[in-house]
């Protein structure tokens, strides 16, 4: 990737060079003014602990709706729809860009699909493999001779390597894909307008009554095609087999997009999502050139219907794998990796706010919320590890003789002891609904995993030091000094590390 | 979707804004209390202001204490702070049953600490042991803490017991012919001890089953011509440090050696204190400059393995 020049490489270098400097600021205080940086410190960490329990209560009402539309039929829901709405005439298209995924994950990914409780006739199934995989050619005839009877059509694409303009993206390998399956639609006469395309990640489980749900969503809602639809990503694959450490960062990150699909105004695509294919055509497809394909469409969205554009949450699952290595430091490298590649979302910030300053049609009060919701998340999530943990003792240590005599270093270590207290109450409502998210427990599975299910959420603090920001310091950093990162996809499946 | 939710979309989006601006609320209306609060103010009610106070925190040893402050007994014991307390200065009382109490008057500033940190409560029945069993003139602790060497002048006789007096066992005869013993010392090793007078050390080996015959002979040395003034066991445990009235010497717990004269001293009965970790000698002598004055001077001479060290010490006080 090429470094941009002029506004955009500032708009680059703004997300990094804020968490730096409010890290180093704060650091500085902590030697030269201790007394301020304590009371900054009592204000962050009464702001966090609010704000876990504001989030754990959103996250409570999400898995209220989640649970409350699970196992629910869909499709009848579908039909007993008004029959101007025309489900029936709705054509699903889904994509799966594959990496190097083998058979082993894209098998279990295309059964579930195959057991979808939607006419199977009505799907459209588009193995997108990168062309430099050596195994791609036969691993796509192994899965035609094994699916393609199943479903309406059955395509397999090989998006070439090296393509002029395009990096090594995910979002490179799906565009292709969908413009192959454009020209398919095309020689069907299919009208883009009944298309509902899913980008799903290769080792994608969908519920069965996904495409019943995401159906009903896009034929009830008002302008549907100025949304995506975004289910909830749960990883409950392997989520028996993983280790402790792997397992509960990705129940987190769950949790996380759980409670991003209750604030409507922040909520973007992530991961596995649907939207209209009209639309996506419309939007010029995936980024080929950004590894965060899977927000940069939203945006996309957003800036081609100026700004009358949304995410509608599916309160549905789709199952994905949890990644993880063959010990734990592996493991700790995969997900630190993993977690990194998310936080390189923050190159969402440079393209928007170009994007903002070239549309004139979106109101300049929208422009300015969204671009500081997307700047703030991104620096918060760099530095808030960093201030709870790491620089929260510093005034205490390095404070000096002066300090230490003074009521408030007395009482900021007492006052976080208390207020952290409080997020024991969140603690317990995270374990008992991690617990009821998972798939129930395979023969084999010892009962005493349930136990250490719950145990395991006393490594948070560990795991917060590791995973908690600095992956995102990382990608912002990167970000700032324009060391682009390049598209790693996360080994999954059987393939660990 | 509305007729399949108990709660519709709009619902939910107004149960979180309540709940988003209940939160903002109480941040805007906790902050300053918590601030206010770790910053040591308090608020008068009878003066609806803010007044800054301090605190006084109490740790002792052993913890459990009752605290009285101005006569009051405090709700807490030991270790506890006592907060929200108006600049000024408190009579404090710390009691623990059966230990001698402690009383200070305590000055307290407003937004500071006042530390009571360093308490100890002593016994007022202190714990006390004999601990020898047989007479003794003088006694000896070894380095390591686990040992009490006695030695009896009357008897001739070196004792030796643990820490908590068992064990308790003879383990050397003094010569009968060395008369009297100014100082003794046990080596680092802990095989053997020297005994010294005016003019003359004996280095004697413990009786503790050992087959080392060199070490089993004692070894005397005399000082027809000098004054022992002190002694000092090198960390090798085989050299002995010597001061006479003339000169600091090295010399080697063996039969005929004869001594080095690391140091001309210009005063009798030097000062002088040995660190064996590190097998320094610091020791006071006096300087005559040309007017006639005399000056003390305290000086460190390095006696480690190292020998060079000790010319370039010897060669810097010639300089001097």
């Amino acid at each position: 990737m090429t470094r941009p020049k002029g506004a955009k490489r500032i708009f680059e270098i703004i997300p990094g060079a804020l968490s730096w400097m409010i890290i180093i600021s704060l650091i500085y205080l902590s030697f030269v003014q201790p007394l301020v940086c304590a009371v900054l410190i009592i204000t962050f960490d009464f702001y966090w602990i609010l704000r876990t329990v504001y989030l754990t209560l959103l996250l409570v009402l999400a898995h209220h709706r989640l649970s409350r539309q699970k196992g629910k039929d869909w499709l009848k829901v579908c039909c007993a729809l008004p029959l101007e709405n025309g489900w029936e005439s709705l054509q699903q298209l889904v994509i799966f860009p594959i990496c190097h995924e083998g058979l082993e994950v894209l098998r279990p990914s295309l059964e579930a699909l195959s057991l979808s409780h939607y006419p199977l006739e009505k799907i459209i199934v588009v193995l997108a493999f990168e062309a430099r995989n050596s195994q791609a050619k036969s691993n796509a005839l192994i899965l035609e001779q094994e699916f393609s009877a199943k479903f309406g059509a059955f395509l397999s694409t090989f998006h070439p390597d090296g393509l002029a303009g395009e990096s090594r993206t995910k979002g490179a390998n799906a565009t292709w894909s969908a413009k192959a399956a454009k020209v398919f639609l095309d020689s069907r006469r299919v009208d883009y307008a009944k298309v509902l395309v899913s980008c799903f990640d290769a080792d994608t489980c969908v519920d069965v009554e996904y495409f019943g749900c995401l159906s009903y969503h896009f034929l009830t809602s008002a302008k549907p095609h100025q949304a995506s639809y975004q289910p909830m990503p749960v990883y409950n694959n392997n989520i028996w087999q993983a280790p402790s450490f792997a397992r509960l960062v990705e129940i987190s990150g769950s949790f996380c997009q759980m409670i991003e699909s209750m604030r409507l105004e922040k909520f973007i695509t992530f991961s596995s999502h649907s939207m209209s294919f009209k639309t996506l055509v419309e939007v010029d497809y995936w980024p080929t050139n950004m590894i965060s394909d899977d927000s940069v469409i939203y945006w996309k969205g957003f800036l081609h219907f100026n700004g009358d554009y949304r995410v509608i949450p599916l309160y549905i699952t789709v199952s994905m794998d949890v990644a993880y290595g063959n010990n734990i430091w592996r493991t700790m490298l995969v997900q630190y990796k993993q977690k990194r590649r998310w936080a390189w979302g923050v190159e969402n910030f440079p393209f928007i706010v170009m994007g903002f300053t070239e549309n004139k049609k979106i109101p300049f009060i929208k422009k300015i919320r969204r671009s500081f919701h997307l700047l703030e998340s991104h620096v918060t999530w760099a530095v808030w590890a960093v201030i709870l943990v790491v620089i929260g003792p510093l005034p205490i240590l390095f404070g000096g003789a002066f300090f230490s005599q003074m009521a408030i270093a007395y009482n900021l270590p007492k006052i976080t002891g208390l207020l952290f207290r409080f997020t024991v109450l969140t603690s317990l409502t995270w374990i008992f609904l991690s617990w009821t998210i998972l798939p129930p427990r395979p023969k084999g599975v010892s009962w005493f995993k349930h136990v250490l299910l719950i145990l395991e959420w006393f490594f948070v603090p560990f795991i917060i030091l590791i995973l908690g920001s600095a992956p995102a310091l990382d990608a912002q950093t990167r970000l700032m000094l324009a060391k682009y990162m390049e598209f790693n996809p996360t080994l999954k499946g059987n393939k660990v590390l | 979707m509305q007729q399949y939710n108990f709660l519709t979309e709009a619902a939910f989006e107004r149960i979180r804004r309540i709940l988003f601006y209940f939160c903002l609320l109480v941040f805007f209306l906790g902050l300053p209390f918590i601030l206010t609060f770790a910053l040591g103010y308090k608020f008068n009610y009878q003066s609806l202001k803010f007044v800054k106070t301090g605190l006084i925190y109490i740790k002792t040893q052993p913890e459990g204490a009752k605290v009285y402050i101005n006569g009051k007994l405090f709700s807490q014991k030991s270790p506890t702070s006592i907060q929200e307390l108006l600049p000024g200065v408190y009579k404090i009382v710390l009691e623990l049953a059966a230990h001698y109490p402690w009383k200070a008057e305590v000055d307290v500033e407003a937004g500071k600490v006042s530390r009571i940190d360093k308490v100890i409560f002593f016994p007022l029945r202190p714990v006390l042991e004999q601990l020898n069993r047989e007479k003794f003139s003088s006694f000896r602790i070894d380095l390591k803490r686990k040992l009490i060497y006695y030695l009896d002048q009357e008897k001739k006789v070196v004792y030796r017991s643990n820490f908590d007096a068992s064990n308790f066992e003879d383990i050397a005869s003094l010569p009968e012919y060395f008369s009297p013993i100014d100082n003794w010392n046990i080596s680092p090793d802990e095989k053997k001890f020297f005994i010294y007078n005016a003019h003359q050390i004996a280095v004697l080996t413990f009786d503790l089953g050992s087959n080392d015959e060199y070490l089993a002979t004692p070894v005397f040395l005399d000082y027809d011509q000098e004054k022992i003034t002190n002694v000092f066991w090198h960390s090798d445990s085989y050299h002995l440090v010597v001061l006479t009235n003339k000169y600091i010497q090295v010399i080697e717990a063996r039969a005929l050696a004869r001594p080095i004269n690391l140091v001309e001293l210009n005063k009798e009965n030097a000062m002088a204190s040995y660190d064996q970790e590190q097998d320094l000698l610091f020791f006071g002598d006096s300087q005559i400059p040309a007017d006639n004055g005399s000056y003390n001077n305290l000086y460190k001479l390095e006696l480690s393995a190292n020998s060079y060290l000790f010319d370039k010490f010897i060669k810097g006080k010639v300089n001097d």
